[in-house]
């Protein structure tokens, strides 16, 4: 048959995909001295994390990945898998041995890997936020719901108590928190209620980026269901690069189009959400899909 | 002179490598060609097994073909071939060419069919206004009630979720149209309003590449009916050939 269609190849070019917003290329993280010969003797094939040869972990390596605006990117893998890892280095919680994540912001790329600690912790503030498993990791517990939102916006340069105020309501609203618990400590709420104001946190100052570390893992069935609800229609309302880590692939299934799989501080596969769930490749994938669906 | 095809399918092939049985590799289909054109309805037929729905699967590309080419015409006549693009412009290209209708709905938890149906209007490029109206034209013309639309579709019933399934496959027509078995469980005043409402879409341009299970269905729809055995391309038939053998896999 004669090739009818290579001179008429549409260029996927004006798709208007929209470019990538993150960037992650090559990020490792190591725990302990290594070479290659350590890095060699870790990973999917010789089914450890942790080097026979020094004992070194190597937690994360060779994991890259992008993220365009307005696409949620799942992470998927057991505990121990890396997934984590890789999230908080991106959160600057952890410090990486290798690789760059840029941001590409206005048109500037931006490493931030290589910015000094002040500018790492200005990001933090109003470019990449974090939602943690642990809502106090993410929240200061004696504080009131107002305060722990008022933190990043002062920290932004708000200084309005009136306007701090009032963005405060908005957010607590769109996350469904009832403003007459505005002022209540953090601590007097319940599981769903202190994830909700960690989201409305979270989006304080219309990040870019938002790193989403098991959101719903350790809250009842109807709680984390309301949360993953919540968490859904804000990525879809909003023109967010977002990264969800979750073991559970119900989760990763709703909110995410794309999906890495991580095992032993490596990626085993990357694809469509609805690929790895109908035909996944990998055995440690086809193991967590069966284990997922039986 | 020879009309472009919708959708050209090339030594197509996939497999299966079970890692939970030592590895084993169980063929789906191999080595299948064959082309669909603008307002062509091309029944897949076979027994159970045959590869019918991997096949519709591949070209959908939930299922990752282990080699050849999946053609689809996309705007101003121009071609992509499914199998040579990146992950996210699968995502973008399905979503705005291409409806998959399962025998099942498969949604996301807590969502209403409205919603559904608007959300895959979005993906084909309509702006919210427009993909509001047509999703609401879309559960309309599938005989769901209005009252039924807010609804969480996990509580719906089978034949319900099947026609949401399907108002969210045609809403602001597809260039192409795969369905796998969509009538399985509709009662006869159902099936016969989405009997008409494929057939009017077929006559609006749409190529489709199709599923069922009853011979009746295949005959009053299809234009060519494209014969699965054990994953290979055995036959080309008309409809009013068919035999009943054929299509008696699933009953």
């Amino acid at each position: 048959m004669s090739d009818t269609f290579t001179d008429r190849r549409f260029d996927v070019a004006r798709l208007a995909i929209p470019d990538w917003l993150l960037k992650v290329e090559g990020l490792g993280k190591v725990y302990g001295p290594f070479d290659d010969a350590v890095i060699n003797s870790t990973g999917p094939g010789p089914e450890t994390a942790k080097s026979p040869l020094n004992g070194s972990i190597v937690a994360a390596w060779d994991v890259s990945f992008e993220v365009a605006p307005g696409e949620a990117l799942g992470i998927v893998g057991e505990s121990g898998s890396g997934k984590t890892t890789v999230l908080r280095c991106l959160a600057g919680d952890v410090t990486p041995s290798t690789g760059a994540a840029t941001i590409r912001l206005g048109g500037n790329d931006l490493n931030i890997f290589a910015v000094d600690a002040a500018e790492r912790r200005r990001l933090r503030v109003d470019t990449v936020s974090v939602v943690y498993q642990d809502p106090s990791e993410g929240l200061k517990m004696n504080v009131t719901a107002g305060g722990n939102i008022a933190e990043p916006l002062t920290a932004a340069g708000w200084r309005n108590f009136a306007k701090i105020r009032m963005r405060a309501c908005d957010l607590l609203s769109r996350t469904e928190v009832p403003l007459n618990r505005m002022d209540d400590l953090v601590r007097a709420f319940s599981g769903g209620m202190r994830q909700r104001v960690q989201i409305a946190k979270a989006l304080a100052n219309s990040p870019s980026v938002v790193l989403f570390d098991e959101p719903t893992t350790g809250l009842d069935a109807s709680v984390a269901a309301g949360v993953l609800d919540l968490i859904r229609s804000l990525l879809e309302e909003n023109r967010i690069a977002a990264v969800v880590v979750s073991h559970d692939f119900s989760v990763i299934e709703m909110l995410t189009s794309r999906c890495l799989v991580m095992h032993h501080g490596r990626i085993v596969e990357s694809a469509l959400t609805d690929q790895l769930l109908e035909d996944p490749h990998h055995s440690y994938t086809q193991r967590l899909v069966a284990a997922a669906r039986s | 002179m020879r009309r472009d095809p919708v959708l050209e399918v090339r030594q197509l092939c996939k497999s299966f490598v079970l890692h939970a049985v030592s590895g084993r590799t169980v063929v789906a289909f191999d080595d299948v060609s064959f082309s669909v054109t603008a307002g062509e309805h091309v029944a897949l037929a076979g027994m159970s097994g045959a590869g019918k729905s991997s096949l519709l699967k591949s070209i959908y590309r939930t299922y990752r073909p282990s080699s050849g080419e999946v053609w689809l015409q996309i705007h101003a006549g121009d071609y992509v071939d499914m199998c040579a693009l990146s992950d996210i412009e699968v995502a973008t290209i399905r979503g705005h060419e291409i409806g998959y209708v399962s025998q099942f709905l498969r949604s996301e938890p807590r969502r209403g069919a409205l919603d559904i149906v608007i959300k895959s209007a979005r993906q084909r490029g309509m702006n919210e206004a427009d993909a509001r109206d047509a999703a609401a034209t879309a559960l309309q013309r599938v005989g769901i009630e209005e009252r039924l639309w807010d609804v969480y579709t996990s509580v719906l019933s089978g034949g319900e979720k099947q026609r949401v399934n399907l108002a969210a496959g045609t809403v602001h027509p597809p260039r192409l149209l795969l369905l796998d078995e969509p009538l399985s469980a509709l009662d006869p005043e159902n099936r016969e309003r989405a009997l008409v409402l494929i057939s009017s879409l077929s006559h609006r341009g749409v190529a489709v590449v199709s599923i069922f299970h009853d011979l009746e269905a295949i005959q009053r729809l299809a234009t060519r009916v494209l014969v699965l055995e054990r994953g290979h391309l055995v036959a080309e038939r008309r409809p009013d050939e068919l035999d009943e053998r054929l299509t008696a896999a699933a009953r």
